[in-house]
């Protein structure tokens, strides 16, 4: 028998849960879809079973916090199932405050859910006027970040396209593995939101290209508009004696900031430097990115080659203030139309972050068993979720797996074939210690 | 899917049906009248049907419940039943299946649970965290205040005298008469079934953690066991309150209470399920046991005598229901596609 999909909403309030399942449920997909609802909303749909239910957070009494389960949504669901004529989609609402390991675990955990229902996806919305009122110090809303499979940034309408390209990198930075929509009054299409599998392996490792989401070398990123010519870039004597910059071209509306563009960019940070001495050119569009020598040089001026008009982005290693960068038109001040600073991998001082760990070579499965057993045992409660494609030693399928705090669901996947083998982990969750978890990860090697 | 025949079960008996009805969706409860002649069961799709014991024929067929009927109870004298589904209000029925009044749960909750007492006259709903004590006819004679979550099962003392709910966190007994006792025995974590001995001295629960507590009300002693793979949702005393039947893995689990028991004792394994088995009903004939699994079967066993099923059935999908005639002349089975089957008993 199939088994029926589960979407959980979470959000804090006013961000715009209720408008998003008013709009999923009014919309024509032809599906049955039972509601269960823990925050009273304004929902009067008829084609819905819609079911209101308080909350119940069911501890065990081996105290372990991957036993926490909704019974709630055990008993509803397990009524629900009781007739011949089923549902085809399920949506669960939960308040505001609500963390939502236990409705994830709920559907790992208990013996008839697991049977009858999949969990097909965490969606969090995400108020982008408010919610940074909440990011710093709410538990909650950091827990719900971390868990979901997609972030829908809410209510773009009240807020810059620059506050947006921050709020879009902080909570990437928080979860990797989410896939970020862009929303002003939750008009999201219902395909990014239902039958995503999020807690499916087949689809997460189908999903791979935005499974590890850089963190960016970079701390500043300015977009210009440039004519054709020469610019001068003045810097003066800085914290470090070199400074890496690349210049690249940006499509005709597009900010230096944005997720493609700042991609591109990384792409182009990876290569070797190509060093420029004062008065040496840096080119728009070069495939390497410019290393500034700056210490020991009377003139720190250099230029900026730009051989069409048209935009252009500037990805500087520090922020420009450091060295007092200026780029200059004949001597004149071009301000940039839009800038935006980067919080470095190094300078990230949020609790809740995302670890993605690439590994060439193979592992040793006995080692990583062991290894993720203690992992999870000592540091279970803070690593939120996990995902991973392994390429295990000896074995001629890709080994897939996921984990929701000390859950852990592992598999032979589809056989590697021709494509190359390697190890991609990642982890979401708070306080994780990046070296000591890939060093753990490095000593599973073969 | 293939009919198996359990291969311990292969030269045993297989039971002989008297009649079989399509009650046409999942049965939530099947229940035969302590007078033995009329069988009630309930459906997911919301209906309730009447039909004779003896010969199968139907005696009523109504839309109960919208989406689903949940419990069901027949009252002492055979004359009322009282039914609960996904609505707010229990319904008291004549036995002939005139709607003659309802029972409103005290909240927003569906009424999940409904136990008529079997000596005293009283009704006891569970809807949310409210139990609500119900005179027979349908007058409200007391609402303690709510459980600390949703009742999970409401079970009547056999001499009527007090009620006892489940819930996450412990068990309370309600008496409805003053030399009764209120009590609460406390559990951290779900409790998700529940049976009280017929001596009133032993209260069972199955916990969600997969495990099975017990309470000695005597002298408050409680023990865990444990050990169980998956959630016992199913639990039967027999007449004796000596014996206690447990789910909670395909094998049947029977925990002795004679003597020093159960704890420190191997528990009786009844093994010829190939699927964890869903509900036990034990038979007024001493220790005999049903059992109906996901499997589709039903096993007959008799577990002081040997470990080996006596005799066999099989429904046509899970086995929901189960529930044996008063003096043992017959055996109800019904199944999640909604087949309603009575065997005959000897």
């Amino acid at each position: 028998m199939k088994k029926i999909p589960v979407t959980v909403l979470t959000g804090f309030l006013g961000s715009g849960k209720t408008t998003l399942l008013n709009r999923i449920l009014t919309e024509n997909h032809g599906k049955r879809i039972a509601v269960i609802e823990n925050e009273f909303g304004e929902i009067g749909i008829d084609q819905a079973l819609v079911i209101n239910a308080d909350e119940e957070i069911f501890e065990m009494n081996n105290g372990c916090i991957c036993c926490t389960v909704r019974g709630d949504l055990i008993r509803i669901l397990g009524n629900l199932m009781k007739r011949r004529d089923k549902f085809d989609h399920i949506l669960v609402e939960t308040t505001g405050m609500a963390d939502p390991g236990p409705v994830a675990q709920t559907f790992f955990v208990d013996d008839d859910l697991r049977d009858l229902f999949s969990l097909d996806g965490i969606v969090t919305l995400v108020d982008a006027k408010h919610v940074s009122l909440h990011l710093d110090d709410s538990n909650e809303c950091k827990e719900q970040i971390a868990f979901a499979d997609v972030l829908v940034l809410n209510k773009t309408d009240l807020v810059s396209e620059a506050e947006l390209d921050a709020l879009e990198r902080r909570v990437s930075a928080m979860n990797s593995m989410a896939k970020v929509i862009r929303a002003r009054n939750a008009d999201v299409p219902i395909a990014q939101v239902l039958d995503i599998g999020g807690f499916d392996l087949e689809r997460a490792v189908a999903a791979k290209p935005s499974f590890l989401t850089p963190e960016y070398p970079f701390e500043w990123a300015g977009t210009f508009n440039l004519a054709e010519g020469i610019y001068e870039l003045a810097l003066e004597d800085g914290p470090d004696p070199a400074m890496t910059l690349v210049a690249s071209y940006l499509e005709p509306d597009e900010r230096a900031s944005s997720k493609t563009a700042a991609d591109r960019a990384l792409h182009t940070w990876s290569e070797s430097p190509l060093e420029v001495l004062p008065s040496g050119i840096v080119e728009i569009g070069s495939k390497q990115p410019a290393l500034l020598l700056i210490e020991g040089h009377p003139s720190k001026r250099y230029q900026l080659r730009s051989r069409r008009p048209g935009r252009v982005g500037l990805y500087a290693q520090h922020l420009p203030a450091e060295f007092q960068m200026r780029l200059l038109d004949r001597g004149a001040r071009v301000l940039p139309v839009a800038e935006q600073e980067f919080a470095a991998a190094h300078t990230h001082d949020q609790s809740v972050t995302s670890v993605g760990i690439h590994l060439e070579g193979a592992i040793d499965g006995a080692l990583l068993d062991k290894w993720v057993s203690t992992l999870l045992r000592e540091k279970g409660t803070d690593i939120f979720r996990m995902k991973g494609i392994l390429n295990i030693a000896g074995a001629d399928n890709r080994f897939v797996f996921q984990g929701v705090h000390m859950l852990f669901d592992g598999r032979e996947d589809r056989p590697w074939g021709d494509t190359h083998r390697a190890n991609d982990l990642v982890f979401i969750g708070r306080k994780l210690d990046r070296e000591a978890l890939t060093q753990g990860f490095e000593r599973c090697l073969v | 899917m293939p009919r198996v025949e359990p291969e311990s079960a292969r030269g045993k008996t297989e039971l002989v049906p008297l009649w079989r009805h399509d009650v046409g969706d999942y049965l939530s409860a099947a229940e035969i009248s302590p007078d033995g002649r009329l069988c009630i069961a309930g459906a997911g799709d919301g209906v309730l049907v009447g039909l004779d014991l003896e010969t199968g024929e139907r005696r009523f067929r109504v839309h109960a419940h919208d989406d689903g009927v949940l419990a069901l109870s027949i009252a002492p004298d055979s004359t009322r039943f009282v039914t609960c589904g996904h609505t707010q209000t229990a319904k008291v029925w004549s036995a002939s299946g005139e709607l003659l009044f309802e029972l409103p749960g005290g909240g927003p909750a569906w009424v999940e649970r409904v136990a008529w007492a079997p000596l005293g006259a009283r009704i006891a709903t569970g809807a949310g965290r409210i139990v609500r004590i119900w005179s027979a006819g349908g007058s409200l004679l007391a609402e303690p205040e709510p459980l600390a979550s949703t009742v999970s099962g409401l079970v009547w003392r056999a001499d009527g005298t007090a009620v006892a709910a489940s819930a996450y966190g412990g068990v309370r007994i309600i008496p409805v008469v003053d030399s009764a006792k209120a009590r609460t025995l406390a559990w951290k974590g779900s409790l998700i079934s529940l049976a009280w001995s017929p001596d009133g001295k032993v209260i069972a629960c199955g916990s969600q953690d997969s495990s099975v507590h017990f309470w000695r009300l005597g002298n408050g002693k409680d023990s865990e066991m444990s050990g169980y793979p998956f959630k016992p949702k199913a639990l039967a005393w027999d007449g004796e309150s000596k014996l206690l039947a447990t789910s909670g893995d395909a094998a049947v689990t029977v925990w002795d209470f004679r003597g020093n028991g159960p704890e420190g004792t191997k528990p009786i394994q009844l093994a010829g399920h190939k699927s964890v088995c869903t509900r036990l009903a034990f038979s007024p004939r001493k220790g005999v046991l049903a059992s109906g699994a996901q499997d589709m079967s039903v096993l007959i066993w008799e577990p002081r005598r040997t470990v080996k099923p006596i005799g066999f059935a099989f429904l046509e999908d899970e086995v929901t229901a189960l529930a044996w005639h008063p003096e043992h002349r017959g055996l109800l089975g019904g199944d999640a596609s909604g087949n309603l089957v009575y065997w005959k008993g000897n």
